[in-house]
C-alpha cells in the first residue's frame, strides 16, 4: 500500500515535471531550424505619436536602398518580403489555398531552406516558385514538382524551381508554404511603385543576417535614424529602426512603450515553476511518507544492530532502498509519459517528441533520481541507524515528541503550492471568461468572411451580392478591406474641424461597403449606414465611438475628414454615421480608434455574409458555394466563421488555462495521496490511543473529528500562506490586460472550500476505519 | 449485578473454530471483588472484554443490573460502558500526548461533563491517588507506579458501579503492586465491585471470591471471605 502511493505519486509527479520540461525545451529551442539563428535578425522599428511608442516589424520600402547603399557591409544578407499571404495554387485540376511570402533572392540561403530538388537559388528568375514538400505533394502527388507550371491567383504562371523540406512546426516560417521572388511581387503590384520613395508607408518587412564581426546592438546603433535621415519630415515621429534579433521573436516578442517587455518567456518561467512545484510535491510525499515508514522500522534496525550491523552497513541499505524506489518511479514516469505525451501535444499544440537520443536528458534524469533518493533516504538512514538496539528492542523507543513536525511542516508546504495553483487557476479561468463575456458591438454568430484577394473577383461585388441574397443563403452582404477580427491598417495625416494643434492620429483603417451596419449587426448610434440612396457615400465614412472622443469631435455627423494636411488634391470624407465600438483586435484591450471609409480602389480582401437565420448553416453554404461556383469555378471555395475567428483570440490564455487545470490537478491528486498516505500512517500509529478513548466512551464522530482536526489545522494554515501570495501574484498577472477582472473573495471562497473537503475526504477516509475498529483488536497491537 | 449464564464465544479463522468461552456460568453481586485466574488462553481475557461490553458474546445470556445486554449494538453498548464501567489495563494503556490531568479527564468529555465540573472531579481523584503533584506530567515521565496510579484514578473518575482490572501490577513491582492492590481495596470497600484478571496468587487473595478457568470453563471456584 504504501509502495504503491510511493511510487505511483512520486512517478506521477516525474511526469507531470518531464512533460512540462519537454515544453520548456521545446519553447526554448523554438527557430533552432535555423543554422544561423544567432546572426538574423529582423527590421523593426519605434515610432511615437501623443508620446506613445509604438514598436512594429512594418517598414518602408525606401529604408531597403538605403541599407544597402550605406550599411552593406554590416550585412550578410538584406532580404526584402511581403507579409504572409495566402494565395490560390492552381496545377490541372488542383487548386489548392496556401500562404507564402514574396522574398528576396538570399532568403533560401538564409533561412538554410533544406533543398529536396532544384536549386537554392529558385528565387532568380523572375516568373519562379519555390514550394514546400507537402504543397508539391498536394498539388503534384507522386510527380516530380520541378519545372511544373503553377497558376497562382488564377492570374500568373510560375515554374517550380525548387522543392524544399517543410520548416518544423516549433520555427518561425513553418507556414510559409511557397516562396515567390520579390522581383515578381513589385511588377505584379502596381502600388509597390509608389512606394519605392515614400518614407511614411510601412507595408513590408525586412530580414537581414548580420556580418559575423559585428553585433546587433553596434548595427541597431548605427540604423537608428535612417529613416529621419531618409525623409525630414518623418521626424515628428522620432523613429527609430533597430535589429529584433530571431532569438527573441517567439519568447520575448512584446514591447511597452518602445522597451521590450517580455513575452512567451512570461509563460516559459510560469510553467517551469509549476513544474517545480509539482516534483516538489511529489518529492515531500515521497519524503514523509518514506520517514513515517521508516519509523515502524525501529525494531528492524535493533535486530539487525544486535545481529552485528555496522552503522555503514544500514546507511548504505536504506540509501540503496531508496534509490532502487525513486529508480523504479522513474520508469514508471517515462512510461506515463509516453503514454500521455500525443495527448499533452494536442492540449499544448505542439509536435514534441521523446528525446531518446538527448543525453542531456538523460543526464538531467539521472542527476534527479540521485538527488531525490538521497533527499527521501538520508533522514532514515542517519536517524535509524542511530537507534540504540537495547531501546528498541525493549520496546521503550519513543520517537520523539516533536518528530512529526518536519512532516507537518511539509505537508503545510503542499498544501500552500496547492492552494495557490487552485486559486491561480481560477484567476486565470475568471479572466477569460470575463473577456469572453464581454460585449463585442457586432453579432459574430452567423456571420461568415470569404477571401478574395485576387484580381478576378474585382468589380463583381454588387453582382455576387445580388445573386447570394437571392440564393437565400445569405440575408445581406458587405465587403471589408481586412478580416473582421483583425486590423490590416492604420493611417495618420488627416485634418478636420477642431483637430487639436500638433495632435498626431493614429486610426484603425478598413474599407467597407454598402450594408456594413446591417450585415455586421452593428449598433448606429448616430446617423446611418451606407446606402445606394446617396451617391455621395462613395466618399463616406463610419466612425466607432472611441474615435469620435479621440478626435475630439462634437456632432460628427454632415462633418468631414480631410486627407491631408496641406492642399487637399482628394474629396473629403464626410461622417454619416457613429457605431458602437466593435472589438477588432484583442478582447483584453480598449476598443482602438477606427474609421471604416466607404470602399476605394476596389480595396477588397473579404465579402462578409450574414447567413439567412431562417435555415441551416449547412443549407446556407451549400447556396453559397453553388453561387460562388457558378461565377468562379475555378477559385476553391473558402471561408471562415467570424465567431471561430474571435473565439481564436482566447487560443493562448485558453491553452495556459487548460495546462494550468491539469497540472493543478495532478498537484492536488499528489497532495492527496501524500495525505491519505500520511493519514493511515498516522491512524495506525494511535491506533492504540483510538481504542483506549473508545473504550472510555468516545463514539466514531469524536474519534474522526480528532483524526481529521491535526490535517484540518494544517491545511488552514497552508491556505493562510497561500492566498496573500495567490492575491499578489496574480494580481500582477492581471496587470498585462487592460479590459481585466478583479482577484475577488469568491475566488478564495471556492479554493479554501474545496481544499478542506478534499483534505477532510482524504483523510476521512482512514480517520472513519480506524474509528470503526473494535478496540479489543486496537488494544491487542499492544 | 452480573449474571452470566452459558455464555459462549468463538473465534474463527479461515479453516479453524477456536472455542474461546465454552457455556460459562457465574454471578457477581453488588460490591464483590472477585478474581478470575488460569493460564493463558483460557479466556479470561475475553471474558473481561465481554462483560466491559466491549465485546460481544456469541450465546448465553448476560445480565447486567438486571437487564439483557447480549444483544446490544455498538451505540447500547457505549452507552451503558462509559457511565457504569471503568477500565485498568496491565500495560497502563495512558495516551502519550495528554497529561496526566487530560489522561484523567478523558472519561469525563465522552460523557459531556461541563468543564468546570469536570476540573473539580479530576483533581478530587487525583488528591485521593495521591498523584495531585504529577497532574501536568506526561505519562512517559512517570514510573510504572504512578502511571498506573493515573489508570485507576481514570477509571474511577466517573464513579463506575463496575471496575474491570486486567492483570493490573503485572508490569508492576512488588511494592507498586502491592499499592495498586490497596487502591483497588479501597474503592471496593468504598462500594465498587471489581473483577480482576490476574496470574499472581498473592493478588488474587485480595479478593472474596476466586474463579478459576480452563478452555473456556469454569473449573473451580474458592471464596476466601
Amino acid at each position: 500500500m504504501y509502495s504503491i502511493i510511493n511510487i505511483s505519486g512520486l512517478a506521477i509527479g516525474m511526469a507531470a515535471t518531464m512533460l512540462i520540461g519537454l515544453w520548456i525545451y521545446d519553447e526554448l529551442n523554438y527557430n533552432n531550424h535555423f543554422k544561423d539563428k544567432t546572426t538574423i535578425a529582423q527590421i523593426f522599428q519605434h515610432e511615437s505619436s501623443n508620446n506613445i511608442i509604438e514598436t512594429s516589424p512594418a517598414i518602408p520600402r525606401p529604408l531597403e536602398f538605403a541599407l544597402r547603399q550605406d550599411y552593406n557591409d554590416n550585412f550578410k544578407h538584406i532580404i526584402m518580403s511581403s507579409w504572409e499571404q495566402p494565395r490560390y495554387l492552381n496545377f490541372g485540376e488542383t487548386t489548392i489555398y496556401r500562404t507564402g511570402n514574396a522574398m528576396q533572392e538570399g532568403a533560401p540561403e538564409m533561412l538554410n531552406l533544406d533543398i529536396i530538388s532544384g536549386e537554392k537559388n529558385g528565387l532568380k528568375e523572375m516568373n519562379s516558385i519555390m514550394i514546400s514538400e507537402s504543397t508539391a505533394k498536394t498539388l503534384f502527388g507522386s510527380e516530380t514538382a520541378l519545372g511544373k507550371i503553377i497558376k497562382v491567383n488564377n492570374e500568373d504562371d510560375l515554374v517550380v524551381t525548387a522543392v524544399y523540406k517543410d520548416i518544423p512546426s516549433n520555427n518561425s516560417f513553418s507556414d510559409m508554404e511557397y516562396l515567390i521572388p520579390w522581383k515578381f511581387y513589385v511588377t505584379t503590384q502596381p502600388w509597390l511603385e509608389n512606394a519605392k520613395d515614400s518614407w511614411g508607408n510601412n507595408s513590408f518587412q525586412a530580414f537581414v543576417q548580420i556580418n559575423e564581426n559585428t553585433t546587433m546592438e553596434a548595427i541597431s546603433a548605427k540604423i537608428k535614424d535612417v529613416k529621419k535621415i531618409g525623409d525630414p519630415s518623418e521626424a515628428e515621429f522620432n523613429p527609430e529602426m533597430f535589429l529584433f534579433p530571431m532569438e527573441d521573436w517567439y519568447l520575448r516578442s512584446d514591447f511597452e512603450n518602445g522597451v521590450q517587455s517580455g513575452g512567451r518567456i512570461e509563460n516559459v518561467w510560469l510553467f517551469g515553476i509549476i513544474g517545480l512545484f509539482v516534483l516538489l510535491l511529489a518529492c515531500i510525499n515521497f519524503v514523509n511518507l518514506s520517514t513515517a515508514r521508516s519509523e515502524k522500522r525501529a525494531t528492524e534496525v535493533g535486530i539487525r544492530k544486535s545481529i552485528g550491523s555496522q552503522r555503514s552497513q544500514l546507511i548504505f541499505q536504506f540509501l540503496s532502498e531508496s534509490f532502487l524506489i525513486v529508480l523504479l518511479s522513474f520508469v514508471v514516469a517515462l512510461g506515463i509519459v509516453l503514454l500521455f505525451l500525443n495527448g499533452f501535444n494536442n492540449l499544448a499544440s505542439k509536435a514534441i517528441e521523446f528525446p531518446w537520443s538527448n543525453i542531456q536528458f538523460w543526464l538531467v534524469s539521472l542527476l534527479f533520481v540521485v538527488i531525490t533518493s538521497v533527499l527521501a533516504g538520508s533522514y532514515p538512514a542517519l536517524y535509524l541507524s542511530s537507534f540504540n538496539p537495547v531501546a528498541v528492542l525493549k520496546g521503550t523507543f519513543k520517537s520523539g515528541r516533536y518528530s512529526s513536525l518536519p512532516r507537518k511542516v511539509l505537508v503545510v508546504a503542499q498544501f500552500t503550492v496547492s492552494a495557490a495553483l487552485i486559486i491561480g487557476t481560477l484567476v486565470v479561468m475568471n479572466q477569460i471568461q470575463f473577456s469572453k463575456d464581454r460585449p463585442v458591438g457586432y453579432e459574430k454568430e452567423g456571420l461568415i468572411q470569404i477571401p478574395v484577394m485576387s484580381s478576378e473577383f474585382l468589380g463583381k461585388h454588387e453582382v455576387m451580392r445580388t445573386q447570394f441574397i437571392a440564393s437565400g443563403g445569405a440575408t445581406s452582404m458587405t465587403t471589408l478591406s481586412g478580416p473582421t477580427t483583425e486590423v490590416w491598417s492604420n493611417r495618420s495625416g488627416y485634418n478636420w474641424e477642431g483637430k487639436p494643434v500638433g495632435f498626431q492620429e493614429d486610426l484603425a483603417y478598413t474599407n467597407v461597403n454598402y450594408d456594413f451596419v446591417e450585415t455586421l449587426g452593428l449598433k448606429l448610434i448616430e446617423g446611418r449606414d451606407f446606402s445606394r440612396e446617396f451617391a455621395t457615400d462613395s466618399n463616406a465614412v463610419i466612425l466607432n465611438k472611441t474615435a469620435v472622443k479621440y478626435m475630439n469631435i462634437t456632432n460628427p455627423i454632415g462633418k468631414y475628414i480631410r486627407d491631408s494636411d496641406t492642399e487637399d488634391p482628394f474629396t473629403p470624407l464626410k461622417i454619416v454615421g457613429v457605431i458602437d465600438d466593435m472589438i477588432v483586435q484583442s478582447p483584453y484591450s480598449p476598443v482602438k480608434q477606427a474609421m471604416y471609409v466607404f470602399e476605394q480602389y476596389g480595396n477588397i480582401a473579404y465579402y462578409c455574409l450574414r447567413l439567412n437565420p431562417n435555415k441551416s448553416t449547412s443549407d446556407n453554404l451549400a447556396l453559397i458555394e453553388g453561387v460562388f461556383k457558378k461565377n468562379f469555378p475555378n477559385t476553391p471555395f473558402d471561408y471562415q466563421f467570424v465567431d471561430e475567428e474571435y473565439g481564436a483570440k482566447f487560443r493562448s490564455e485558453e491553452r495556459i488555462a487548460s495546462l494550468a487545470r491539469v497540472f493543478t490537478a495532478l498537484a492536488i491528486f499528489i497532495s492527496c495521496l501524500g495525505l491519505f498516505g500520511l493519514a493511515s500512517f498516522v491512524a495506525e500509529q494511535r491506533t492504540k490511543e483510538i481504542g483506549v478513548r473508545k473504550v472510555l466512551g468516545a463514539s466514531i464522530s469524536q474519534l474522526w473529528l480528532l483524526l481529521s482536526k491535526d490535517f484540518i489545522t494544517l491545511v488552514v494554515i497552508a491556505l493562510l500562506i497561500a492566498s496573500p501570495i495567490a492575491y499578489y501574484v496574480m494580481g500582477q498577472w492581471l496587470q498585462k490586460f487592460s479590459y481585466r477582472t478583479s482577484v475577488t473573495w469568491d475566488v478564495f471562497a471556492i479554493a479554501c472550500f474545496g481544499a478542506l473537503i478534499i483534505t477532510l475526504i482524504t483523510v476521512s477516509f482512514q480517520a472513519i476505519k480506524a474509528a470503526a475498529a473494535n478496540p479489543v483488536k486496537s488494544l491487542r497491537t499492544e | 449485578m452480573i449474571q452470566i449464564t452459558d455464555l459462549e464465544k468463538f473465534y474463527k479463522t479461515e479453516e479453524v473454530q477456536t472455542i474461546a468461552l465454552n457455556k460459562l456460568s457465574f454471578n457477581v453481586k453488588e460490591g464483590e471483588f472477585v478474581a478470575i485466574m488460569g493460564p493463558s488462553g483460557c479466556g479470561k481475557s475475553t471474558l473481561l472484554n465481554i462483560l466491559g461490553l466491549l465485546d460481544d458474546p456469541d450465546g448465553g445470556s448476560f445480565m447486567f443490573n438486571g437487564t439483557e445486554v447480549a444483544g446490544y449494538n455498538e451505540r447500547k453498548r457505549s452507552e451503558l460502558r462509559k457511565h457504569n464501567i471503568g477500565f485498568v489495563f496491565q500495560s497502563f494503556n495512558l495516551i502519550d500526548e495528554l497529561t496526566v490531568f487530560e489522561n484523567v479527564e478523558l472519561p469525563l468529555i465522552y460523557t459531556g461533563v461541563k468543564p468546570v465540573e469536570r476540573k473539580k472531579q479530576v483533581e478530587a481523584v487525583l488528591e485521593k491517588m495521591q498523584i495531585m503533584h504529577r497532574r501536568n506530567h506526561f505519562p512517559q515521565q512517570l514510573s510504572g507506579g504512578q502511571q498506573q496510579r493515573v489508570a485507576v484514578a481514570r477509571a474511577v473518575v466517573n464513579n463506575p458501579k463496575l471496575i474491570l482490572a486486567d492483570e493490573p501490577t503485572g508490569n508492576l513491582d512488588s511494592t507498586n503492586g502491592n499499592e495498586v492492590m490497596d487502591l483497588l481495596i479501597d474503592l471496593n470497600e468504598a462500594g465498587t465491585t471489581i473483577i480482576m484478571v490476574t496470574h499472581s496468587e498473592h493478588d488474587a487473595k485480595y479478593s472474596h471470591r476466586i474463579i478459576r478457568m480452563l478452555d473456556g470453563q469454569k473449573v473451580t471456584e474458592n471464596i476466601l471471605a
